[in-house]
């Protein structure tokens, strides 16, 4: 399985050098992590987690390490309506103070960039920052881990509950060659604490870059965590993501992911239902076109008794677009009164389109209910010839019918500004949409 | 009856050691029939194939596509991706083959010994074939015995009868047909059977021709050591019609016994093969030791347009199973069918279920698969739906439910969706829950005992299947579960 040189990519990943800490178990791992990347390589179809996402054509290109210019950005394009609390922004993967908004934090709340965290207290970041990934698919996340040199690191003290959301900014801006870059979020919320937050990803203009962000979420007992990602990447960019949700006992967790942009996107969601009673619910949404293609690759263990999980998630891919979606679900030896639901439903809307799903269900517990349901198909006949009964033109009938089955997502974000604004944001992709 | 103070837990104490006195009863079919064989000495190489096609007076032709799989087995690595735990196997500790000698020439010469073996699992192979309008072309382990009703099958035109005959008899149509549905190379243990198949039936049924009756098989391990390798195959012609039955028991074994076989189901315009199959080998006892190892491809074509295939399967037996029957859509508006029940106990490993590949315009198909998982077993679903590009309008429901019995087996889905056709539906539905105590406490409360009010609703769980059965392997198939699963509730 050794490759005999290594593909460009690869090649071009390890031309940077390693971002020094000065802290050895640091310095330790990301060296580690960086040989365990290089040997391996980038996996291939016949690892199962890579079964439907082709990496060839990443292979063959190379993109310059990282990004020494401040690009000029424009701060009113970062701005999401009701989200108005501490930001801090990194601008193709550099930390910006001068867009940031990191000064009088709430009560309870500690936010920085990873690099000053690591210079004032490392220690915390050892349990997040020192893994080692072993399996397979994870090439990606033994880059990450290796290269990662800023990020963010947000902690919510124990009983605190800031009102404003926390904005995490993530935007890719034109540059003179195509960059990779790497960004690695560290989360913690104490006993009974309460965070929303939002992870936003955006471009500045069109370009074609590579990133990679690894986040972790240490929900302590009774924490809750309201979390959104929108991202809205650029046209040719690539970006994979890994994020870890660790739910002590009764900690709540509720994900809403968005995904519109990018040309090859991945998401890694890894839950951990660690604590009796915790509770996770995801909502997602892919709208693809062109020739993007997204895979989400979702695994939610119940590892405690009486935890619960609940999936929503939908799919829209249109013209050449190739959606994957993995939904696996584990009950865990022991996790009695387990209930677990997940739905996937898929609008294929072009010939040319794909969509490939597979919900799993691994179950060692009997005192569970575990439920999984997946359809891929078009939108209702009964439905359109309604509305078209009504008088509305078909190209409309069928926009208003897509928009609604994917802000079934949406519909229990609570936070109304914001939704407006998504759901506005996510009609302008579907077909008949504005954009 | 339930305790006065309601306490559950004591009733679910008492109710696992009934559990474990009920789930500890012997296998029923267990026993050895003392028949001399004529067998190869253990052992896998080119020559040990050239024997066994010599031994089975087979064309050159034969022989050479065996050793082309044979050779192209040699370069392929064993498959891991299943969710079995899999000893190694020593193919060179197998025999790959073995024939009771003294071949009786009709049913009135076979061993009397052989009749009441038949006659112990209740196979109807003679009075009970006529009566029941069957015709059972037995294979006890690798070399047919007897076969019924040949005449009246053969003033139809059909054609019934074992492998090895009909590569003797009948070599155009076993050239045209053998490995067009799985090639010899498709997996490892295809490749395998491909090289060293000992016999197994061919069934084909000309133009037109509604089979007269329903054709069974019983299939049968017996000598020791000897791994059995069947290959069928089963050609319906243009409109023809086919019913076929294959059931399976063996005799307690305490080494773990190799079976690898190939089915292949060729359906042509407007033809229909209707499959169904009860498998109850030797699960090994109940630490796991022994029991047979079942490594099957089975494969149906739906090669003319309007053609359907379905599969019916229960699935009781062997120590790990792992097979999944499959249809290949390719005529327009063709069906493919997959109805299974997967019991494992004990030990048990079974990764089984189906593969639905649309091509064809129109085409449909449909899936229920029951899996009960109870003592330490492992019962996975594994499915794959593909709508190509050219399927247009095609149409797929699947339905997947897991029953546990038990806190130390599992029960797992894994299901493949790939569409890239835009005017398909795809739908696939799973859950996984335990029996109701509901349920159980509204039939004891009936005066309804806890191994009758489980076997009851375990019975209603596999109903959807059971009726897609013919009648006389839907009794055998409800005996078969209630053996296995009587009183299993904790």
């Amino acid at each position: 399985m050794s490759q005999p040189s290594p593909s460009p990519f690869v090649a071009s990943q390890l031309a940077a050098a390693l971002p020094q800490s000065g802290v050895a178990w640091l310095d330790a791992a990301r060296r580690e992590n960086l040989d365990a990347f290089v040997a391996a390589g980038l996996p291939d179809a016949r690892t199962e987690a890579w079964k439907y996402t082709a990496l060839r054509a990443l292979a063959q290109r190379s993109y310059a390490a990282g990004d020494a210019q401040a690009r000029a950005v424009d701060p009113a394009a970062l701005a999401l309506p009701g989200v108005a609390g501490p930001r801090l922004v990194f601008v193709n993967g550099v930390y910006r103070a001068d867009l940031s908004r990191a000064d009088a934090l709430p009560a309870g709340v500690s936010l920085q960039p990873l690099a000053r965290a690591l210079r004032t207290e490392a220690e915390p970041l050892r349990f997040a920052l020192a893994r080692r990934y072993r399996e397979d698919g994870d090439a990606f996340a033994r880059l990450n881990a290796a290269l990662a040199a800023d990020g963010a690191v947000l902690r919510v003290a124990p009983g605190a509950a800031p009102a404003q959301p926390v904005h995490l900014v993530f935007v890719g801006a034109p540059a003179e060659g195509d960059v990779a870059w790497h960004v690695r979020n560290v989360v913690e919320l104490g006993e009974g604490a309460a965070l929303t937050l939002v992870e936003h990803h955006l471009a500045s203009g069109a370009q074609a870059h590579f990133a990679t962000l690894a986040a972790d979420f240490v929900l302590r007992d009774g924490a809750r965590l309201r979390q959104l990602t929108v991202q809205d990447a650029a046209e040719g960019a690539t970006l994979v993501r890994h994020t870890g949700l660790q739910l002590g006992a009764r900690a709540a967790a509720r994900l809403h992911v968005l995904e519109l942009g990018g040309s090859l996107v991945r998401h890694d969601l890894r839950a951990l239902l660690a604590g009796d009673g915790a509770r996770l619910d995801t909502r997602g949404v892919f709208a693809l076109r062109g020739r993007q293609h997204a895979d989400t690759q979702m695994a939610i263990r119940h590892q405690a008794r009486g935890t619960a999980s609940d999936s929503v998630w939908r799919g829209v891919a249109d013209q050449r677009a190739r959606g994957v979606f993995r939904g696996a679900i584990v009950v865990a030896p022991g996790a009695d009164g387990s209930d677990a639901a997940l739905s996937n439903k898929n609008l294929l809307l072009s010939a040319q389109a794909e969509i490939d799903t597979k919900p799993e269900l691994e179950i060692y517990a009997d005192e569970v209910k575990a439920a999984h349901g997946a359809t891929v198909g078009q939108l209702d006949e009964r439905a359109l010839f309604y509305l078209r009964s009504r008088g509305i033109p078909q190209a409309q009938a069928r926009a208003m019918l897509t928009v609604a089955f994917c802000e079934a997502v949406l519909a229990d974000l609570d936070l109304p500004a914001l939704r407006e604004h998504l759901a506005a944001l996510l009609a302008a992709r579907l077909p008949g949409g504005a954009a | 009856m339930i305790p006065d103070n309601g306490d559950s837990t004591a009733t679910a104490l008492r109710g696992n050691a009934e559990v474990a006195e009920a789930l500890g009863r012997r296998y029923a079919a267990g026993f050895v029939t003392d028949i001399e064989t004529d067998s190869l000495p253990p052992g896998l190489s080119e020559d040990v194939i050239r024997q066994l096609s010599a031994r089975k007076g087979e064309p050159a032709w034969m022989t050479e596509w065996r050793l082309a799989a044979y050779r192209h087995w040699l370069t392929m690595p064993a498959p891991h991706w299943a969710k079995l735990d899999i000893g190694p196997i020593d193919f060179q500790a197998i025999s790959y083959y073995a024939s009771p000698k003294n071949r009786p020439k009709s049913l009135e010469e076979v061993d009397p010994k052989l009749l009441e073996t038949y006659d112990k699992l209740g196979v109807p192979l003679h009075e009970r074939a006529r009566l029941a309008g069957v015709a059972v072309d037995a294979v006890f382990d690798s070399v047919s015995v007897g076969t019924t009703f040949r005449k009246e099958l053969a003033d139809a035109g059909v054609i019934f009868c074992s492998m090895s005959e009909a590569i003797r008899e009948y070599p155009e149509l076993v050239r045209q047909y053998l490995g067009s549905v799985v090639p010899p190379g498709d997996n490892y243990f295809a490749a395998l059977n491909s090289a060293v198949f000992s016999d197994g039936s061919f069934v084909f049924i000309p133009r037109g021709v509604r089979c007269p009756m329903e054709l069974s098989t019983y299939f049968r391990i017996n000598a020791g050591h000897t791994g059995q390798f069947e290959r069928t195959l089963i050609v319906a012609e243009e409109g023809a019609y086919v019913s076929y039955l294959e059931g399976c028991t063996a005799p307690m074994r305490d080494e773990n016994q190799l079976h690898a076989a190939v089915v292949e189901l060729v359906a042509l315009e407007k033809a229909q093969i209707k499959y169904s199959t009860v498998q109850n080998w030797y699960p090994g006892d109940e630490e796991g030791r022994g029991g047979i190892y079942n490594f099957v491809t089975k494969r149906g074509d739906c090669r003319g347009d309007d053609s359907k295939i379905s599969w019916t399967q229960v699935e009781t037996g062997s120590a790990i199973t792992w097979k999944y029957p499959s249809c290949v859509l390719r005529g327009d508006r063709s069906v493919g069918e997959f109805y299974s029940v997967a019991l494992t106990h004990h030990r048990q490993q079974a990764d089984t279920g189906t593969k639905m590949i649309h091509l064809g315009k129109g085409t449909k198909s449909k899936i229920v698969s029951k899996g009960i998982s109870a003592g330490r077993s492992s019962n996975s679903y594994r499915g794959l739906v593909k709508v190509e590009k050219g399927a247009e309008g095609a149409r797929n429901y699947t339905q997947c439910d897991s029953l546990l019995i038990g806190k130390q087996c599992g029960a797992h889905t894994f299901p493949y969706m790939e569409v890239k056709n835009p005017s398909a539906i795809v739908e696939h539905e799973a859950t996984t829950s335990k029996i109701s105590d509901d349920q159980l406490f509204y039939c004891r409360s009936r005066g309804i005992g806890e191994e009758d009010a489980v076997s009851m609703i375990v019975d209603g769980f596999c109903k959807q299947v059971f009726r897609e059965l013919p009648m006389e392997f839907a009794v055998e198939a409800k005996k078969l579960l209630e053996i296995s699963l009587e009183g299993a509730v904790g």
